[in-house]
């Protein structure tokens, strides 16, 4: 029985990938189906079930969730302001008149508004809308173009306060408090703050090497200056109102001088006025801005509740006792321990994006690692690399795919993996090492007050609390 | 038929309607800080309207999704198929996995939401009133999902479905 779980789970990548069905309905069906399985069967009963509307309700009073729908109206309102131009147009003028500074700015563009975007899909298309045009137009090839702008809308992901981060954030918090309840640790639960800490060395290692790698590959270029376009004053002004508010807003949650909630709130409410005053968001694009921002967040928020049931019919089952099993059967050390783990994460990024991940294999996989491996924050850096990486995996990375879709003239698939070939190798190099080297994600933490190890508890002694705290009482107030 | 088609014009009502929730929810936890750090009063007020505003936002949004199709959906083999064959697999998912489970939260909810809804539950920190439209927007959620449902089993598909 404990084994059904990992098999429904298979069966939603499959039918992701056969039915083309949102992953939302598929992750209800197999819910149903294996509450149905463990009903006949005596492993579930009714009065469990009926704790899924409390954690519904924890949901929709979730403070931290209240990020999805400003993320997402301010990647759209971004999409249909003249930021991006002016920041690009400003970032080329500014850099030293070399071939690689389109290239350049691309990569600081996408570092510097991916993380307000909301989602990789959103950034993709900003870029693609705004800066592919003018990369073609000053003669970079459609391979190196799409490669850029492709690697640029995922550094979003790994930059705080990206969605997935704060999303990550949340799922690692519920997952380290399992760990640390079952293995009676006296660690201090991680919580958002400290992800997105966590988060900055590899963001910087691999936004350095992009940044290197963006100047070798253009260096040898040949670019028309002609159709580069100078900013207008006007421009320059934008481009430098937004880098100042956008680097307060970062360093303000960086420093947990204000929630990243604020900050996204802050963000849109600047977004929106500058949009109002400036005549861009006329009655009728503000309709269509409003209307795509609850369509868009219906669509994550109805993935979460699908993942909330899924994962709560598959602990019913017994599966994360299972998948506790086998993690805690792996050889080797922590470093063994996590890699299988992070492989496993890269193996369901071929058939499930980033927020399916977060929301339904997080919560399965990562308590028994953390539950084996003590340093939440690490693991939370390595698997956040490891979603970033999700997005550009050949051969139907979400990125990949979207630049493909969004490019007017796309350049053959071969030419285009040539040219995403050295970031990805960059790619990898940061997560190996930050595999190697856990002490880059601690940078700047008072040591005293993090990972403090108990004694070590036994594995049935593991199982027993895990078996005790799990399966959520019949009665669930949340208050 | 035609209380179907009531039924779609309701729903595309209330997800229009729902969509300006947008703004005062940006304006109400863009405020939070300002109100936190330097008015020194009412944050913890424009906070719990903003948990009600969000509540009833993303209750509304799950449904706006699936009419908009922004649902997170892989197009890697289903773009070979037929509008037909698509509506089929939309109709089977409608019946198979959202009409029941929808239905299951609301009627599974029912004692949460009742008692709240009964008793005026107030906010557990603040004790600001109102936070029983929160427990009440787990039925919204769920009466949309199912009307989406209907529509989605018994009317055909709508130009651009496809």
């Amino acid at each position: 029985m404990e084994w059904s779980g990992l098999a429904l789970l298979i069966l939603v990548g499959a039918g992701i990938v056969t039915t083309g069905l949102p992953a939302t309905f598929l992750l209800i069906a197999a819910a149903i189906l294996g509450a149905l399985l463990g009903l006949v069967t005596d492993k579930i009963s009714l009065s469990i079930l009926s704790a899924l509307p409390s954690r519904l309700i924890n949901l929709l009073e979730n403070d931290l969730l209240q990020a999805l729908p400003l993320y997402v109206t301010m990647g759209l309102l971004l999409g249909r302001l003249p930021v991006a131009d002016a920041l690009y147009r400003t970032s080329n003028a500014l850099l030293p008149k070399r071939a690689s500074a389109p290239l350049v700015s691309t990569v600081l563009l996408g570092a510097l508004l991916g993380p307000m975007n909301g989602s990789v899909g959103a950034s993709v298309l900003g870029l693609s809308h705004v800066i592919a045009p003018r990369l073609t137009a000053q003669g970079v090839s459609a391979a190196r173009r799409d490669a850029m702008i492709a690697v640029a809308a995922t550094l979003g992901v790994l930059v705080p306060p990206s969605l997935v981060l704060i999303l990550l954030g949340d799922a690692m918090l519920s997952a380290h408090t399992l760990a640390v309840t079952a293995t009676g640790r006296s660690d201090r639960v991680i919580n958002t703050q400290d992800v997105f800490h966590a988060a900055l060395a590899p963001a910087g290692i691999f936004l350095l090497l992009c940044l290197a790698l963006a100047w070798y590959v253009g260096r040898n270029q040949t670019i028309s200056e002609a159709v580069s376009g100078r900013p207008s004053p006007q421009q320059i002004m934008l481009a430098v109102v937004c880098v100042v508010a956008l680097v307060g807003l970062l360093g303000g949650v960086v420093t947990g001088y204000f929630y990243a909630v604020e900050a996204a709130a802050m963000g849109a409410f600047a977004l929106l006025s500058s949009g109002l005053m400036t005549g861009h968001l006329r009655a009728s694009v503000l309709r269509e801005v409003l209307h795509d921002a609850l369509a868009v967040t219906g669509a994550l928020f109805s993935l979460l509740i699908a993942a909330t049931t899924f994962t709560l019919v598959a602990r019913l089952l017994g599966t994360d006792a299972l998948v506790n099993n086998l993690v805690a059967g792996i050889p080797g050390g922590d470093v063994a321990a996590v890699a299988v783990v992070l492989g496993v994460l890269g193996i369901c990024a071929f058939v499930l994006d980033a927020f399916e991940i977060i929301f339904v294999v997080v919560p399965i996989i990562i308590p028994p690692l953390l539950i084996r491996v003590a340093d939440a924050r690490w693991v939370a850096a390595l698997v956040l690399l490891t979603l970033q990486a999700s997005y550009l995996l050949p051969p139907f990375g979400y990125a990949l795919m979207m630049v493909r879709g969004a490019a007017k003239a796309p350049a053959p698939f071969g030419d285009f993996l040539r040219a995403l070939c050295p970031f990805l190798i960059a790619q990898w190099v940061s997560l190996l090492v930050i595999l190697m080297a856990p002490r880059l994600v601690h940078l700047g933490e008072d040591t005293t007050a993090s990972n403090r190890t108990g004694a070590p508890v036994s594995a049935q002694e593991i199982d027993r609390r895990l078996n005790k705290m799990l399966p959520p009482p019949p009665e669930i107030e949340p208050k | 038929m035609a209380w179907l088609h009531r039924l779609d014009r309701l729903t595309g009502q209330i997800i229009a309607a729902a969509r300006w929730l947008a703004l005062p929810l940006i304006l109400l936890l863009f405020l939070q800080w300002p109100l936190r750090d330097l008015v020194g009063c009412c944050s913890r007020e424009a906070n719990d309207l903003g948990q009600i505003i969000f509540a009833l936002f993303v209750a509304v949004s799950v449904t706006a999704a699936t009419r908009a199709g922004t649902q997170l959906a892989s197009d890697a083999l289903a773009h070979r198929f037929s509008a037909h064959t698509r509506h089929r697999l939309r109709q089977a998912a409608a019946t198979l996995a959202v009409l029941p489970w929808a239905s299951f939260i609301f009627i599974a909810s029912k004692p949460i939401v009742l008692a709240s809804l009964l008793g005026l539950e107030a906010f557990p920190d603040s004790y600001n009133p109102g936070y029983f439209i929160i427990k009440a927007t787990l039925w919204l959620l769920a009466l949309l999902m199912i009307a989406q449902a209907f529509l989605d089993i018994f009317l055909p598909p709508r130009q651009g479905d496809a």
